[in-house]
């Protein structure tokens, strides 16, 4: 599993953990840690900075975005600070270079206009994804399986916002089992460009090795200007996981 | 009348529920009762001198238990909620079991572990006398919510508890102690010397609270337990405690207080504790049969079921683990034990990792194959990672080449699945018949 291609060493790959203090509400670590393994089994250097409330971000000062989900009150606070700091803007120019970024929940919600909470005034988002999202008083709980470009995708939903998709947007997938966005139009999460938005914790990545690596790729591409394959993996047990929870839960 | 109908359906349900062997009685007799009687839980326990309620995410079993040791052994007369039964049902099963229709059997303490949610609906109907706060971490989000959700509600129900109630808090915990201000009366801390919990971890501390209830002069002595001195006002007395971690030291802490706040001849805790039998999964150690070898074999089972609690006991095992023992982990997603398994992914399995050679393990349970992922991802070897979801067969094969220690890390169900598994094997009792 250690092997490495000496072609490979130079590659290094810095992971911007976007408020990973205040937005890691379950499990979201993981897809940092399979981010993490899956560069490092490859030889690819990793370094992961945690980007928080008050951090100015500048261009190029990550390869790639994670933003994981929060409680109500720290997505108070991130969301003032997305646009106080100018970060939002910052990682919406990132994004148009095609720099990669996945968000789950939390994040995902204020990446898109807005969040309108039960009380209070509407949390504004960035305006990355095409999207909006209203509190509700349904929860959304369990296993989700959906159709994806990345062929199926499994994981574990528990949101009550109901996230809508504008004209123009694109899903992320399908919902092939689940509530996904908002448990009625049947779509799931949203990918602009290589950004990707939905429910789906798990924690998604380490039993979705495609898109991990579709997201390692992206920001080998973007960064080094040139494309990219990767080494392939032993992924046995990913997969063999990945097809017990499609035959459980799809 | 509805109260001894109540009581009498409960019953029934209880004696069917063990003729049938569905199950160990200790919710469903509560249920059908609170049917008929929904103030069975207030109106039962009105008839119980003094109550203890103790909440929190990790501990409440050893507290509770710990606690109820001691004041037997004071001569007390105790009734709790066993085998971490700790919604309102599991309350009152205890109750109906213990309740006589034709004289009132008499109890001296009522000690009982509510867990998060459940706190706030039946601890004002114990009336308690003292209320224990241990600590709070994230576990199933999908029962509980938010950890903020869960200290505001409790904060609503300090409240209203009458101002001479005893509040005990753990003083390390910064969550926990934010409930201080919501309370009307006097708020008692304990906490050990030189520690903080911040969030998920237990930190060295640099300024200290001013504690009601210390553990000093903390010496952990590996999987044998720990030695320390239990201070409070006046008063010192040194303790060896029969089990490791420092999460036991505050188990323990919460148990003296309880027993200070009781009046008990606290001189004699100590002592007590030198024969303090764990509950079950709660750090047992288990003598498992001989193997065809002839050699005996030695087993720990150590419970986990949610990331603080699973990176304190992978903390506590990792520095004795020997190349010879073998793992078995076991991790279900029924309801109780969260069917969200993401939380594995916080629980830092990478402290349980061995790095100058690699350990035989098993990984079972119904999400076994989650389990071996998180594995791989935490550095070991898939190569040596068996997999066996069906617990039974998982057990067979890490005893038929055993040759060190067992450990046993099982997830909740998937324990209670091993007591049963252990108890056709001749090594357990059936732990609902554990006093």
């Amino acid at each position: 599993m250690k092997k490495f291609k000496i072609s490979n060493l130079k590659f290094k790959i810095i992971v911007g953990y976007l408020y990973g203090d205040l937005m890691n509400i379950y499990g979201d670590t993981g897809n940092i840690i399979a981010l993490k393994k899956r560069a490092e089994w490859r030889g690819i250097e990793v370094k992961i900075i945690n980007i928080s409330v008050g951090d100015k971000l500048k261009k190029e000062e990550a390869d790639i975005f994670f933003f994981g989900g929060g409680q109500d009150q720290a997505q108070e606070l991130v969301s003032a600070d997305l646009i106080k700091s100018s970060k939002g803007k910052v990682i919406k120019k990132e994004i148009e270079r095609g720099v990669p970024l996945l968000s789950i929940c939390g994040g995902y919600q204020l990446l898109g206009d807005y969040y309108k909470p039960h009380k209070g005034p509407k949390l504004p988002g960035i305006n990355l994804f095409p999207a909006y999202t209203l509190a509700s008083h349904d929860r959304m709980i369990g296993n989700i399986v959906i159709e994806s470009m990345f062929g199926q995708l499994v994981g574990f939903e528990n949101h009550s916002g109901k996230t809508h998709l504008k004209k123009g947007a694109t899903a992320l997938g399908m919902v092939r089992k689940g509530w996904g966005n908002n448990g009625k139009d049947r779509t799931e999460g949203c990918i602009y460009k290589n950004a990707v938005g939905c429910y789906m914790h798990g924690s998604l990545l380490p039993k979705n090795p495609k898109l991990a690596d579709w997201l390692l790729q992206k920001a080998l591409e973007v960064k080094y200007g040139k494309e990219i394959k990767l080494e392939p993996l032993d992924d046995t047990l990913e997969l063999k996981a990945h097809a017990l929870a499609i035959k459980k839960f799809g | 009348m509805r109260l001894i109908a109540a009581i009498l359906l409960g019953k029934t349900v209880a004696f069917l529920t063990k003729l049938l062997k569905i199950g160990g009685g200790s919710a469903a007799p509560g249920l059908y009762a609170l049917s008929i009687e929904p103030n069975l839980v207030k109106k039962l326990a009105l008839k119980i001198p003094r109550n203890i309620v103790i909440t929190g995410t990790n501990g409440k079993t050893t507290t509770a238990r710990m606690l109820a040791h001691f004041a037997k052994e004071s001569g007390l007369k105790v009734i709790r909620n066993h085998t971490g039964s700790n919604l309102e049902r599991g309350i009152a099963s205890a109750l109906i079991h213990k309740s006589s229709i034709i004289n009132h059997q008499s109890f001296d303490l009522g000690i009982w572990e509510l867990d998060e949610a459940a706190f706030n609906s039946v601890a004002p109907k114990l009336n308690p006398d003292i209320v224990v706060f241990l600590n709070i971490f994230r576990d199933q989000l999908d029962r509980y919510g938010e950890i903020n959700t869960v200290l505001k509600n409790w904060q609503e129900t300090l409240k209203k508890l009458p101002s001479d109630t005893k509040v005990l808090v753990n003083g390390d915990d910064v969550n926990i102690l934010k409930l201080s201000s919501a309370f009307k009366g006097k708020v008692q801390k304990f906490g050990v010397k030189d520690f903080k919990i911040i969030g998920e971890s237990i930190f060295h501390k640099k300024e200290q609270e001013n504690l009601d209830f210390e553990a000093k002069n903390v010496k952990l002595n590996g999987l044998n337990g720990s030695s320390f001195v239990l201070r409070t006002t006046n008063y010192e007395l040194r303790t060896i405690l029969p089990l490791p971690g420092i999460y036991h030291i505050y188990d323990t802490l919460a148990a003296f207080a309880c027993a200070h706040n009781l009046g008990l001849p606290i001189n004699q805790f100590t002592n007590s504790l030198t024969h303090y039998t764990p509950a079950f999964g709660r750090v047992e150690k288990l003598d498992l049969p001989r193997l065809a070898s002839g050699k005996a074999g030695l087993g720990y089972i150590f419970l986990i079921k949610n990331p603080a609690g699973a990176t304190q006991v992978f903390e506590t095992i990792a520095p004795n683990l020997k190349p010879n023992d073998t793992l078995l982990l076991a991790l279900n997603d029924n309801l109780a034990d969260g069917t969200d398994v993401s939380w594995i992914w916080d629980g830092e399995f990478e402290k349980l990792r061995t790095t100058n050679y690699e350990l035989r393990t098993i990984c079972s349970g119904s999400r076994a194959h989650d389990l071996a992922i998180r594995l791989k991802y935490a550095e070991f070897d898939p190569k040596r990672i068996t997999i066996e979801p069906d617990l039974q067969k998982a057990f067979k094969e890490a005893r038929r080449s055993q040759k060190g220690r067992l450990f046993i890390l099982p997830t909740y169900t998937a324990m209670l699945e091993l007591q049963s598994i252990l108890t056709k094997s001749g090594v357990k009792k059936h732990y609902w018949k554990e006093i």
